[in-house]
């Protein structure tokens, strides 16, 4: 029975990074209406900063952490200005074809700057992980768990008290109609992108913290996709849930089905759920309905 | 638009698709070329046009979901596999002709993209990209963790090579007729299915569904159509594959493979057969300078470290799908229907 109990809250735990990461796709579509395939990229774009400004440079934590956070945002920045700028006001279509070419440049990318090594990453939670009675629960994701639920609602907040997360509110509904409004959408994407990049950081030293970094950790980023549908595309705080949820079941599959049936059906868990979600609910649980004229 | 004094006089002749003299004419010297190229160039090259007719029938089953029909389908090459798989079971288990494991692996494949279609019943636009991303996923995972007997898990198959009435196909020229057969039937029904009403119906779904859904068309339907005759091009290509390399395994289809072919009808232009073909052309030709150079530049740069080729490629093709949506999102063909145009309006501007 602890172990079941553990098993739940160390999945509930998984599911929080998940929701981290997706909410670098719901930051990005909720400010800009445009769905980033290459989120898995960014997480190890921001994994490599951090490996670069402690282990390569040599810097104390306590500085190298907001360095890489301002590192990733300007990344962040630049890929919105070369890339995304020039699609305001093209189709959807064209601007998900982008970030599918940034899926594949970005990993080129690294792949060619870093090479496939296996890399040790610094250690920025403690190792020692949490004992509760017979329960032990990882120190990383537990902090990174609380991170996450901040993060969830302040942008939360963010997105739907303050004047200028309404703005880029409606650069998502749309870019014509926000535009003539006085809305800036250049600035509402590059803030989204900057912030998307950011939270892949936080999301990558959470994941990675005391692990080995190889350019295959951006599987992450695929990971998060289910959890952020499940929400629902526009919605923050619903991460939370979404994430919780997903862990959990992903967490039972892995320890209690895949020994009966002796495969990894926990590892493909998580688009099963997302298959079902968008065939009974395509909004997701919190997602906007839209409705459409011709 | 037609040169000056051509006009059609039926609808007959308004339909046709070849149509001026000088069209026949160059179709014809083109398909001879195409005849006579084992005869003509070496076994590199023969080797490289074999992935490029394998890919075309891929990349235009790509084009007929995603350019005409505008689904956006990012599972393209688990299509590919499940074809390539199911020709390569029924041929090393069942020793069936290849007249019959290409054909049923187009049906496998097609039923397989049917059913990740039919989710349009419900979603639309980039949702349903990620039910392909999906299909991707649960491709691999069904694959590698079946039991081993089934799908050969991650050992992959040995595929036995073709045969028709006692002759092995093994010969790179050999192949070469096989795939050139197969691709000319496959894109010539593809022109077909895209002036048919069902080719309609995908125009119209993709520019606005609707739209296309009050003037009575079947939206839901017409879409898992498009995912149905997409999958089943990459379905043929598929198993075109596994009688090419003669061994299939997971490696050969992933998410990175489904993005090149986006890569393909992207630079030829979306919404073109002949445009998919210029891209397929376009992407190999690359491919194959990549492949060519990699290692030499892999071995004067030391700070470039480990698999240059597929970084490189990543690089390049990621790098060409993006300026091709910022500066030409039409498409080579684009540029080359302007030239067209304006030399036969010449001297006049319009």
């Amino acid at each position: 029975m602890v172990y079941f109990i553990n098993d739940i809250i160390t999945g509930a735990l998984i599911g929080l990074l998940y929701s981290l990461v997706a909410m670098g796709f719901v930051v990005i579509y909720r400010a800009s209406k445009v769905f980033n395939f290459a989120q898995g990229e960014l997480v190890i774009i921001g994994g490599f900063i951090v490996w670069f400004t402690t282990m390569q440079a040599g810097l104390s934590l306590w500085l190298s952490i907001p360095l890489s956070l301002v590192l990733a945002g300007l990344v962040g920045y630049a890929i919105e200005r070369l890339f995304l700028t020039k699609l305001i006001g093209e189709s959807v279509f064209s601007m998900v074809m982008v970030t599918v070419g940034l899926l594949i440049l970005l990993r080129g990318l690294v792949l060619l700057l870093f090479g496939p090594a296996v890399r040790p990453f610094p250690i920025i939670f403690p190792l020692r992980p949490l004992f509760l009675g017979d329960m032990l629960i990882p120190m990383n994701l537990l902090l990174g768990g609380i991170i996450t639920i901040v993060a969830a609602v302040g942008l939360s907040w963010f997105f739907n008290r303050t004047r200028s997360g309404l703005r880029m509110t409606a650069v998502a509904e749309d870019h014509v109609v926000a535009s003539s409004m006085g809305i800036s959408v250049k600035a509402s994407i590059a803030f989204a992108w900057v912030l998307g990049a950011i939270l892949s950081t936080i999301g990558a030293m959470i994941f990675l913290s005391g692990k080995s970094l190889t350019f295959l950790a951006s599987d992450i980023g695929f990971a998060a996709l289910p959890v952020a549908l499940f929400a629902g595309l526009e919605s923050i705080g619903g991460l939370i849930l979404a994430g919780v949820i997903i862990g959990i079941i992903q967490s039972l599959t892995t320890n209690y089905l895949d020994p009966l049936i002796g495969g990894s059906l926990g590892s493909v868990v998580p688009y099963i759920i997302m298959l079902a979600i968008l065939l009974i609910r395509p909004t997701g649980l919190f997602g906007w309905r839209t409705i459409e004229r011709v | 638009m037609d040169p000056s004094g051509v006009f059609p006089t039926s609808y007959r002749s308004d339909r046709r698709l070849i149509r001026t003299r000088w069209q026949a004419l160059v179709l014809a010297l083109f398909m001879v070329l195409l005849l006579a190229a084992p005869y003509m160039v070496s076994g590199r090259i023969i080797a490289i046009l074999n992935m490029m007719q394998i890919s075309a029938v891929i990349a235009v089953g790509l084009q007929i979901c995603t350019g005409y029909a505008g689904q956006i389908n990012l599972g393209q090459a688990a299509f590919m596999g499940v074809g390539a798989y199911t020709a390569s079971i029924l041929a090393s288990k069942t020793g069936l002709t290849f007249l019959l494991t290409i054909p049923l692996a187009g049906l496998s494949a097609a039923l397989f993209g049917f059913l990740f279609g039919l989710t349009a019943a419900r979603i639309k636009g980039f949702y349903l990209a990620l039910t392909t991303i999906a299909a991707q996923f649960l491709f691999h995972f069904a694959v590698l963790n079946l039991p081993s007997t089934w799908m050969g898990g991650s050992n992959g198959i040995t595929v036995p090579p073709a045969e028709l009435f006692g002759l092995r196909l093994v010969s790179e020229t050999a192949q070469f007729y096989m795939n050139l057969v197969v691709a000319t039937i496959m894109i010539a029904g593809a022109f077909g299915i895209v002036r048919s009403r069902f080719g309609r119906a995908f125009v119209a779904v993709r520019d606005d569904d609707v739209a296309a859904g009050i003037m009575g068309i079947n939206v839901a339907a017409t879409k898992a159509n498009a995912f149905l005759i997409g999958a089943f091009y990459a379905g043929v290509g598929g198993a075109l594959w596994a009688y090419l390399i003669r061994f299939v395994g997971v490696d050969q289809f992933t998410l990175f493979h489904s993005i090149f072919f986006v890569a393909m009808i992207i630079v030829g232009g979306m919404g073109s057969i002949v445009g998919a073909l210029i891209g397929v052309f376009t992407i190999r030709i690359i491919q194959e300078i990549i492949a060519t150079v990699g290692p030499n530049i892999a071995d004067s740069v030391s700070f470039l470290g480990g698999d240059i080729v597929f970084a490189g490629m990543n690089v390049v093709l990621g790098g060409v799908i993006a300026l091709f949506m910022i500066l030409e999102p039409k498409g080579l063909m684009h540029r080359w229907n302007i030239l067209k145009s304006s030399y036969r309006i010449w001297p006049f501007p319009y």
